[in-house]
């Protein structure tokens, strides 16, 4: 083809269709050159350039063609785009042909046409149903490294790219009072009828054109076509402001009390996304009320290779007629249990393609019709079927058995199958609800729909024309008048007179070779004997074990003659051996139009501190702590590893002072006439006798006895509070005070407001603090330890008059304060800080150090508070008040609670002082065997203790306090250290508390 | 604040390190949204004593109008006003803090007042598309049969919390978040309005510099 | 599912967290056996139907909600506020213990 794309389109004809052939679309296929125009999907331009060989099939590497022409395709799957755009699977029917498109078949090795895996089809025993569970059982050590990659070599479909996603997906909501979904006749009526009354309708279309099988048949409807009756509609649709129409949109999912699912293609029928555009989005739509018009999927026939290409549905041989302008063959037979079939044939014929044959399962034919295929040299067999078809990589004959059992072969390049439609069933059954056999029509339609849905049209098992127009205007006007608005169905405009009677032949009586039931699984009819004879019966077993139904279809074309198949032989009929469940999506769904905006460092939202800006510009390493971005540690010039600037950290502020951001704490103030009341009950301790101007530890159980959290509580008036909650429960301990105030005590006249995003909150620590923070706090405060003394709390001005809250609280057990100033002084508040403490040579310190501190101190922290230890075993027994009534206040006293021998908090020192300790190890005798009896606790925190120069930790053993001194093992079979340690107290720092009072 | 604060003890916007004044996003055009960033202004919430409503209701009528707002709306005179927040709970917004001041003092005994004027970040959203883009990280229903001015909708966009209301048919809405999310639920509108294209102001009263 | 929250309007369940059957009622005070405790704490009903539940709506007004719920269908009832439910069960107690007394 030299330079120039190739410009013949050999089965395009002259002139028709919805096709632009003014705008020619370059693109390639397996790096052919190939043109078509646009409008095409990828698979009308294909069928237009002769291609019909376009995959491999999944187990067997048969050579597969185009099925269908919609998004039931389970054939024509290929890879398209390139790099990090590479997208497997897609279907070539659903893909819009755009200049430069680049497809990739699938699943054929080396080439599509050369195809050295097809040898799976000669051992197609080996790989019938259940071969999964039968064949490479053993031995069973070859799973991994030879059958596993061997199966997925053969049996995968696409390549996933392995470039991250260029591409951005969006999400949003829409609301509205009438949903339809489908955009054919049935819907395009639903939503004008709603849409004329006022009604906010949104229209959904999985189409890039908006028309159903109006785009598809030669149809008329009030005189003009079928297409034009739809651009007219549309142009309405259009025009009404409460009206939107959302193409190239598949509503995949529908779930609980009118929400809705969907995705729409935005940018997919373009080679790159328009600049700032997003790929995809995804919307979820909340109705009042939902018109169910998805319309139908045609019905294959099962008989002997009736994959191969160029075998296609009937509907989709017109769709590529009378849409695309693309002959399916150049003589073409149509085998049809349905009249349309005929109507196929007659479409075949006005395109100006050859008709070889009409086979049609039922004994009589319409005179007419017989005439008709007859004048134009075709073969017409009446009670008669496809035994099977012959050709290398396309199709090139049938074998047809006639009435009185003989076969005979007829040349044939295409052929269409009329065995007629299953409505579309899937959406309204997402919801765990079954659809019913209607036996009139041989289909399942929609049972109970979901509420404030109704089904209209095909989908509704209502197939004429005519019926589709009349149905869907009804339901629209239904769904408008129910939510509030004035809305009739016009008269449906007249259409020409059509008939859709069929009589399904659910399998071809005696098959030549392989009668497939699920093309995109391999799944054939003689699998579907298999699994009935060793028992597979149900349909949930049926599918599992031939893996009927499965994949990116979903079993679209395939599900009903599975049933049917096991209809017959189990002797029970097709209701009674019902469908599996439908569930969403509908169709394939990326996982990036789920994401969205959800991705790299956005895949969850951040908190920033208050600090956050100047701890960047210090070099500051920052931790993840729920949603917090926490400083860590900061690191300065010369400092090799994070271990030496903590331990610079930590000695800094037991000699001098450092200033560490805690504003990640919950901070709640609680305020009201019985707030002590309320605070009495809600904590274990006692705080009655808490005065004004004070602050003290406070911890909360659960109502089963466990400790929920820590925190302090300070009395800044004489009915308002301060508390603190842990950074990690601050949400928790908010909804849980809501929970005591409005549902156990509503009767206390309380009120909680969260002010943890008002104060930034600040740990002053070391013993330089005081005279670092007299440099802050404005003068006329006195802050000395005789007017300031530990917990003592006051409302202060720093900075010149700006108000902040002041705590001496200490969690480092240094001299400390925590200040709270107003967070957008928090910035200046800390760089204040740390100019006022230059002269006393302060750091800032992060969460490591903080962490060592606490653990030198023998605080309980997260590690400790974990869901699944009491006030006692952290120590704290003796705190609990006597006297009062408080949330966790019996269940606390359980036997297993208080059994002497649970493990309780103690310290442990390695007995070797170099030996590094880790949290996690559990603790064993000296002699004893690892087992769970013999487990005597856990270590819950470890750190390098600057203090002690060794590696300390505290954790759970039992009888801790009663045992300092004596030797242990704490045994860490993960990582494969056992280090022998000293039981002490868990305080291993300043034991006296000297420290905090000066 | 007292005019003797030295210079180191100068606020920090809610925005500052996340938004910049601009006009980013898709270029063809004229902006289909107006982001103006709000600093300086005054909030607080206040929380009705147990059933002391209505003697709220008379302490406020001086200050913000005739009546407390019902659930789901907001009363607004200019720039202050009373916006609904939860059963008996309202935010109290004025032009800054120090309108709010001696608010505790006027409503002792029938609500609880807390300062929140830095507990949020607030922009004002308009624009052709401001609605199309709100939407795209809102369950509520914003078309105007369903929320129109003096609307309040408390939710979360993102996996994060916001409070917002309509100020006017345009339509305008005034957006907070709470201040430590600022920076993340910047990134979320950036990608919600990058197609229709927006443009950042500073709105009165901001420190301009800080945001260019 | 969509819950109509009786203060912000139907919304998404993804802003309201769970807690379950609203029926078991806190024995509160000093004098409360640990037998009755247990009960309030750990006994549910689980039926295949109407579920009286509390809800919080979390990401919106914070409000503590009895919801009426089918648990096979999803099917919502009603959704009352907590704090009034509670008020008007501890009225309801109130009035019972009177007319005992």
């Amino acid at each position: 083809m030299g330079g120039g794309f190739g410009d013949t389109q050999p089965f395009r004809t002259a002139a028709g269709g919805l096709i632009d052939r003014n705008r020619p679309r370059d693109f390639t296929f397996d790096g052919r050159r190939l043109t078509g125009f646009h409008g095409d999907t990828l698979a009308s331009a294909l069928l237009a350039n002769g291609v019909r060989l376009v995959g491999r099939s999944f187990k067997y590497h048969r050579p597969r063609g185009i099925l269908s022409a919609g998004s039931e395709e389970p054939n024509a799957l290929v890879e398209l785009r390139s790099g990090a755009r590479r997208e497997p699977n897609t279907r070539a029917t659903m893909a819009e042909l755009y200049e430069g498109l680049e497809a990739t078949s699938q699943n054929r090795w080396p080439s599509l046409a050369v195809d050295a895996l097809s040898v799976n089809a000669l051992l197609s025993p080996v790989f019938a149903a259940g071969f999964y569970y039968k064949t490479f059982m053993w031995p069973a050590s070859l799973w991994e490294r030879l059958y596993e990659p061997m199966i997925r070599r053969a049996a995968g479909l696409g390549r996933a790219a392995d470039a991250p996603d260029p591409d951005t997906y969006d999400r949003a909501h829409a609301h509205c009072d009438v949903l339809v979904i489908g955009g054919g006749p049935a819907g395009l009526s639903a939503a004008l009828t709603a849409g004329r009354s006022g009604a906010r309708v949104i229209l959904v279309d999985e189409d890039f054109a908006t028309g159903g099988r109006l785009l598809a048949e030669r149809r008329e409807i009030g005189g003009a076509s079928g297409s034009e009756w739809a651009a007219r509609a549309v142009a309405e649709l259009e025009s009404l402001p409460e009206v939107r129409i959302l193409t190239r949109t598949t509503l995949f999912g529908v779930y609980d009390h009118g929400a809705y699912g969907a995705v729409e293609r935005v940018s997919d029928h373009l080679a790159v996304p328009a600049a700032h555009a997003p790929r995809q989005r995804l919307w979820r739509i909340v109705a009042r009320r939902a018109v169910l018009a998805a319309g139908a999927i045609e019905r294959p026939h099962v008989f002997g290779g009736n994959d191969r290409p160029g075998v296609m549905l009937a509907g989709a041989v017109r769709t590529y007629l009378n849409r695309y302008g693309v002959r399916p063959g150049h003589r073409s037979a149509v085998f049809t249990s349905s009249d349309d079939g005929w109507r196929t044939a007659a479409d075949i014929l006005a395109a100006g393609g050859g008709l070889a044959a009409v086979i049609d399962t039922r004994p009589s034919v319409p005179p007419a019709l017989r005439r008709m295929a007859e004048a134009a040299g075709a073969r017409v067999v009446a009670g008669g079927y496809v035994a099977g078809t012959k050709g290398h990589l396309g199709l090139s004959a049938i074998q047809v058995v006639d009435g009185y059992h003989s076969t005979e072969t007829i040349p044939c390049d295409g052929l269409a199958m009329a065995n007629g439609w299953n409505p579309v069933v899937h959406l309204d059954s997402h919801l765990s609800r079954r659809p019913v056999w209607d036996e009139a029509i041989h289909a399942f339609v929609p049972g109970t729909l979901p509420s404030g849905m109704q089904a209209a049209g095909a989908a509704a098992g209502r197939f004429t024309l005519a019926d589709c127009l009349e149905t869907g205007a009804r339901a629209g006007a239904e769904a408008a008048s129910e939510c509030g608005f004035t809305a009739t169905p016009e008269a449906a405009a007249k259409t020409d007179p059509e008939s859709v009677d069929h009589t399904p032949l659910w399998r071809a009586p005696k098959p030549r070779g392989k009668a497939f039931v699920d093309f995109q699984n391999d799944v054939a009819a003689s699998d579907v004997e298999l699994a009935h004879r060793e028992g597979f019966r149900a349909v949930e077993l049926l599918k599992r074990y031939t893996t009927l139904g499965m994949a990116t279809d979903q079993g679209k074309t395939s599900n009903l003659a599975g049933l049917s198949i096991m209809a017959e032989l189990t002797g029970k009929g097709i209701p009674s051996v019902g469908t599996t469940v439908f569930r969403p999506p509908f169709t394939p769904v990326a996982i990036g139009a789920f994401a969205g905006h959800h991705r790299g460092k956005d895949f969850r939202a951040t908190r920033h501190v208050p600090s956050h800006a100047w701890a960047e510009e210090n070099g500051c390493v920052f931790v993840e702590t729920g949603l917090w971005l926490r400083p860590a540690y900061f690191s300065r010039a010369g400092e090799t590893d994070w271990l030496d600037t903590v331990v610079r950290e930590v000695e800094t502020v037991r000699a001098r002072v450092g200033l560490c951001d805690v504003t990640t704490l919950g901070k709640i103030d609680i305020q009201g006439r019985d707030v002590l009341t309320f605070i009495e009950r809600v904590c274990a301790n006692p705080f009655a006798t808490l005065p004004v101007g004070k602050a003290r530890y406070a911890v909360l159980l659960r109502e089963d006895g466990f400790v929920m959290d820590d925190g302090t509580i300070a009395r800044l008036g004489e009915t308002h509070y301060v508390m603190t909650a842990s950074t990690a429960n601050a949400g928790r301990v908010m909804q849980h005070l809501e929970f005591c105030r409005q549902w156990l005590w509503p009767e206390l006249d309380v009120q909680l407001a969260s002010v943890s995003e008002q104060w930034a909150h600040y740990a002053v620590a070391g013993p330089r603090a005081r005279d670092t923070l007299r440099r802050i706090v404005d003068p006329g405060f006195d802050i000395s330890n005789e007017a300031f003394p530990f917990l003592a709390c006051a409302e202060v001005t720093v900075g010149g008059g700006i108000p902040a809250r002041l705590f001496r609280i200490s969690f480092s057990g240094e001299l400390a304060y925590e200040l709270a100033v107003p967070a957008a002084y928090g910035d200046a508040a800390w760089r204040a800080i740390m100019q006022a403490g230059l002269p006393y040579g302060i750091t800032a310190y992060g969460s490591e150090a903080l962490s060592v501190m606490r653990i030198e101190k023998g605080h309980a922290a997260g590690p400790e508070i974990n869901g699944q230890t009491t006030a006692r075993d952290l120590g704290l027994g003796g705190m609990l008040a006597k006297k009062k009534d408080y949330i966790g206040r019996l269940m606390k006293e359980r036997p297993a609670l208080v059994d002497p021998d649970r493990p309780v908090l103690a310290g442990f020192r390695p007995v070797d002082p170099s030996a590094r300790l880790r949290a996690g190890a559990h603790f064993l005798g000296r002699d004893a065997e690892p087992s769970l009896e013999a487990d005597e606790g856990v270590m819950t925190s470890v750190a390098y203790s600057p203090s002690l120069k060794t590696w300390i930790g505290i954790g759970l053993i039992r009888r801790g306090p009663e045992r300092h001194g004596e030797r242990v093992r704490a045994y860490d079979p993960v990582r494969g250290a056992e280090i022998e340690v000293e039981i002490c107290s868990a305080v291993f720092v300043d034991p006296r508390e000297e420290k905090l009072r000066v | 604040m007292s005019e003797a604060m030295t210079s180191l003890w100068r606020p920090r916007g809610a925005w500052e390190g996340a938004a910049r004044i601009g006009r980013p996003g898709a270029a063809a055009g004229p902006a289909g949204i107006r982001l103006s960033l709000r600093e300086g202004f005054g909030l607080a919430t206040l929380i009705a004593a147990d059933g002391k409503e209505g003697g709220l209701r008379t302490a406020l009528a001086d200050r913000f109008g005739p009546s407390l707002p019902e659930a789901g709306t907001a009363v607004f005179e200019g720039e202050t006003g009373l916006v609904w927040s939860a059963p008996g709970q309202w935010l109290a917004v004025a032009p800054s803090p120090r309108d709010l001041k001696g608010l505790p003092e006027a409503l002792r005994g029938v609500a609880a007042v807390t300062d929140q004027s830095d507990s949020r970040a607030l922009v004002r959203i308009s624009g052709a598309q401001a609605r199309a883009m709100l939407a795209k990280g809102v369950a509520v229903d914003l078309h105007p049969r369903a929320f129109g001015p003096g609307r309040v909708a408390v939710t979360s966009i993102a996996h994060i919390g916001v409070q917002f209301w309509q100020r006017d048919a345009g339509p305008t809405y005034d957006l907070t978040v709470a201040r430590s999310f600022a920076g993340s639920f910047w990134r979320w509108l950036e990608h919600a309005a990058a197609e229709f294209g927006y443009e950042i102001e500073a709105a009165e009263g901001a420190d301009q510099r800080r945001l260019k | 599912m969509r819950i109509r929250c009786p203060f912000c309007g139907e919304r998404d369940n993804g802003e309201f967290s769970y807690l379950g059957d609203a029926a078991p009622r806190r024995p509160d005070g000093l004098d409360a056996s640990a037998a009755a405790m247990h009960d309030y704490v750990y006994l549910r009903d689980n039926p295949a139907g109407t579920l009286r539940e509390l809800w919080y709506h979390a990401a919106g007004c914070r409000s503590w909600l009895v919801v009426i719920r089918d648990t096979r269908t999803h099917a919502i009832e009603s959704v009352e506020p907590a704090r009034d439910v509670a008020r008007a069960r501890r009225a309801a107690t109130l009035t019972g213990r009177a007319d005992h007394a």
